[in-house]
């Protein structure tokens, strides 16, 4: 019966609970939308720097990471490197010289990581062929060619084909440098990262700085991220002298950006459910003072408090019952219609860029992220309840009867 | 000897108590027997409904105590008052004040179900009183449906669902036309001679008042005149 009176009750006032109804649909379409394209946000920075920068696992000298020294190369990289290749859930591998050092051009200098790469495993691991967006990749044939970025090129004055110079310290702690032909420039979404990395092969610059033949790093992409950690033991355990990392302890700042943004999302979230609460509380308190009498008189009949208190809040129930699939559907087909065609921000991609995001947003949402989202809705709507609830239990059946 | 139903004792209530105490009932005392068909009357401010509500276990008294059937009602807090009005008393108030949500059948089956009887029960019942006030053929509607007499008569066979010890009606012809009114009462008559029900007003009207067996005229919050008891087979 109380079912039956409070998901009457609801349709009473019909513009009231149009209102509480729409509230709730905006609110959780919001609310998912929000979540959603936040993901996108990050799962496409994750993926990028996945991807393109970092991959999932690296392996280095214990003590290589502290200050990029050369001499904390991997002595046994090259061996290290076929025993990490054979293992199944591999999807790419490939080692690198990795060396602080300057570039130079006739306009000035700047400040680089230099990548001595392996072109064949590098394109498998990072796909660095398919960033180029002027020139060509690595010719096996020709020796000293450089990928610099569009940003690099332009900071520097530089083009295709021009000279640059290359200078840092090798394994001894002198200084080395060597001219190298600009063979393509490349660009990715990420600017900073533009701003700091050039690629060589890693045979024009092993011996020039006194490594050759070694790796100073190895880095892993697998088929699945969810076997990071796993396999990220195994290596372990495999070669206990080197220093194995994943991608979240090699990049904290990525991690932080992560939770910086969940934070930002639970604060608009909070905002969401904070008009959601004060709209259900008007809502419903105005549905009770309205019911003064009727209140009364069901307390005069004998209807205890408890069911006065439990009609409110499955009253409060219903409406948000009724506001959820249109929240639901519409959050659904905005995700579905811009994961689809992304949500493009072009105009801003320079701002999205420096940032390392991408300026085209494929919003994205997990099951439990959904479930989440319309478990806090519900709960914060019963919470809300529970005031005008309360205010109903106060009323006093004669005091009532006379309103 | 007939039965005594209720028993008001010294019962008092008063306003203000701390500043200019205003006495809305003074010292009352009342028995009410079973079978009575009894009205309240008096003007406007005279006590009345007050007197209702606390024979009703609605109000608390400042002063006195209630029993009905012996039970003091006045001691009884939270719950147990609620299960007490549920199970012991009817109501009917002056303002129809069926649910307006619910269906003719519905409002009469509601406290029944409170009371958690079974559906057959509930079920025979509802169309038991709805046959009885003549309403069989309004059994789904919604009180907005139903004329301001045809509600009243609802309400007065949700009070009577449940047999009560007693039914307590404020003012129940105030809002109705003549025709409605004297339908009501005839209603009302019957079912105090049929089942023996107690009937306990308050009124101003005077058709009531020259239906009713007993009259008990409130002034200032004190009874100032109290008609000989008659029950209906005594007429």
């Amino acid at each position: 019966m109380l079912t039956k009176i409070a998901s009457r009750n609801i349709w009473r006032s019909r513009k009231r609970s149009l209102i509480i109804i729409t509230a709730v649909s905006i609110g959780l379409w919001t609310g998912i939308f929000m979540m959603a394209f936040y993901n996108g946000m990050i799962e496409q920075r994750i993926n990028s720097a996945i991807s393109s920068e970092l991959s999932h696992i690296q392996l280095h000298h214990p003590e290589f990471r502290k200050d990029y020294e050369i001499k904390y190369y991997l002595p046994e990289g090259r061996k290290m490197l076929e025993k990490i290749a054979n293992k199944q859930e591999i999807k790419a591998v490939a080692g690198r010289v990795i060396i602080k050092g300057m570039i130079a051009s006739a306009s000035g200098s700047s400040g680089i990581t230099i990548n001595g790469v392996m072109p064949a495993e590098e394109q498998l691991l990072t796909n660095l062929k398919g960033k180029i967006i002027k020139g060509s990749y690595f010719n096996p044939k020709k020796e000293n060619e450089i990928l610099i970025s569009e940003k690099l090129r332009k900071k520097l004055k530089l083009n295709l084909n021009k000279k640059t110079i290359l200078t840092f310290q090798d394994r001894e702690g002198n200084l080395a440098s060597a001219a190298f032909r600009i063979c393509a420039i490349y660009k990715t979404i990420n600017g900073p990262y533009d701003d700091a990395n050039v690629f060589v092969k890693i045979t024009d610059v092993d011996s020039l700085a006194g490594i050759p033949k070694a790796i100073n790093e190895i880095a892993v992409l697998l088929h699945s991220s969810k076997s990071v950690l796993e396999i990220q033991k195994n290596l372990s355990q495999q070669f206990p002298k080197s220093e194995i990392k994943n991608w979240m302890e090699i990049s904290p700042e990525l991690g932080l950006t992560v939770s910086v943004g969940d934070q930002m999302v639970y604060i608009f979230m909070g905002i969401i459910l904070l008009a959601l609460a004060f709209g259900i509380v008007n809502t419903m308190m105005m549905s009770v003072l309205e019911r003064t009498r009727e209140i009364g008189m069901l307390l005069a009949l004998g209807m205890n408090k408890f069911k006065i208190f439990m009609m409110i809040i499955l009253e409060t129930f219903f409406l948000i019952l009724a506001g959820c699939p249109i929240g639901i559907l519409l959050a659904f087909a905005t995700i579905g219609i811009t994961n689809q065609t992304g949500i493009n921000f072009s105009e801003f991609s320079e701002v999205y860029s420096s940032f390392g995001y991408s300026s085209i947003i494929y919003p994205t949402l997990t099951w439990n992220q959904f479930g989440n989202i319309v478990i806090l809705i519900i709960l914060t709507a019963l919470f809300s309840a529970l005031f005008p609830a309360k205010r109903a239990l106060k009323l006093k059946p004669a005091e009532s009867l006379k309103k | 000897m007939r039965e005594t139903v209720i028993d008001a004792h010294n019962l008092s209530k008063i306003y203000d108590e701390k500043t200019i105490p205003v006495y809305a009932l003074n010292k009352v005392h009342l028995h009410i027997s079973r079978g009575e068909f009894t009205a309240i009357k008096g003007p406007s401010g005279s006590g009345k409904t007050t007197l209702l509500n606390m024979l009703g276990g609605l109000d608390i008294p400042s002063e006195g105590f209630v029993e009905i059937n012996g039970t003091n009602i006045t001691a009884l807090k939270g719950n147990e008052l609620v299960d007490f009005r549920l199970n012991n008393i009817g109501f009917v108030f002056q303002s129809y004040n069926l649910i307006p949500v619910l269906t003719a059948k519905e409002n009469i089956e509601f406290i029944m179900l409170l009371q958690k009887r079974p559906e057959k029960e509930r079920e025979q019942r509802v169309l038991e009183l709805l046959k009885q006030i003549g309403m069989e053929d309004k059994i789904n509607k919604r009180p907005r449906e139903l004329s301001g007499g045809q509600q009243q008569r609802v309400a007065v066979a949700r009070a009577l669902a449940p047999k009560p010890q007693f039914i307590l009606a404020d003012e129940p012809t105030a809002n109705l036309d003549s025709v409605s009114a004297e339908n009501l009462l005839d209603m009302m008559l019957k079912l105090n001679q049929e089942e023996n029900m107690t009937f306990v007003f308050s009124t101003h009207d005077q058709r009531v008042i020259n239906r009713a067996r007993r009259v008990i005229t409130l002034e200032d919050g004190k009874i100032v005149s109290d008609t000989a008891p008659t029950t209906v087979e005594h007429i």
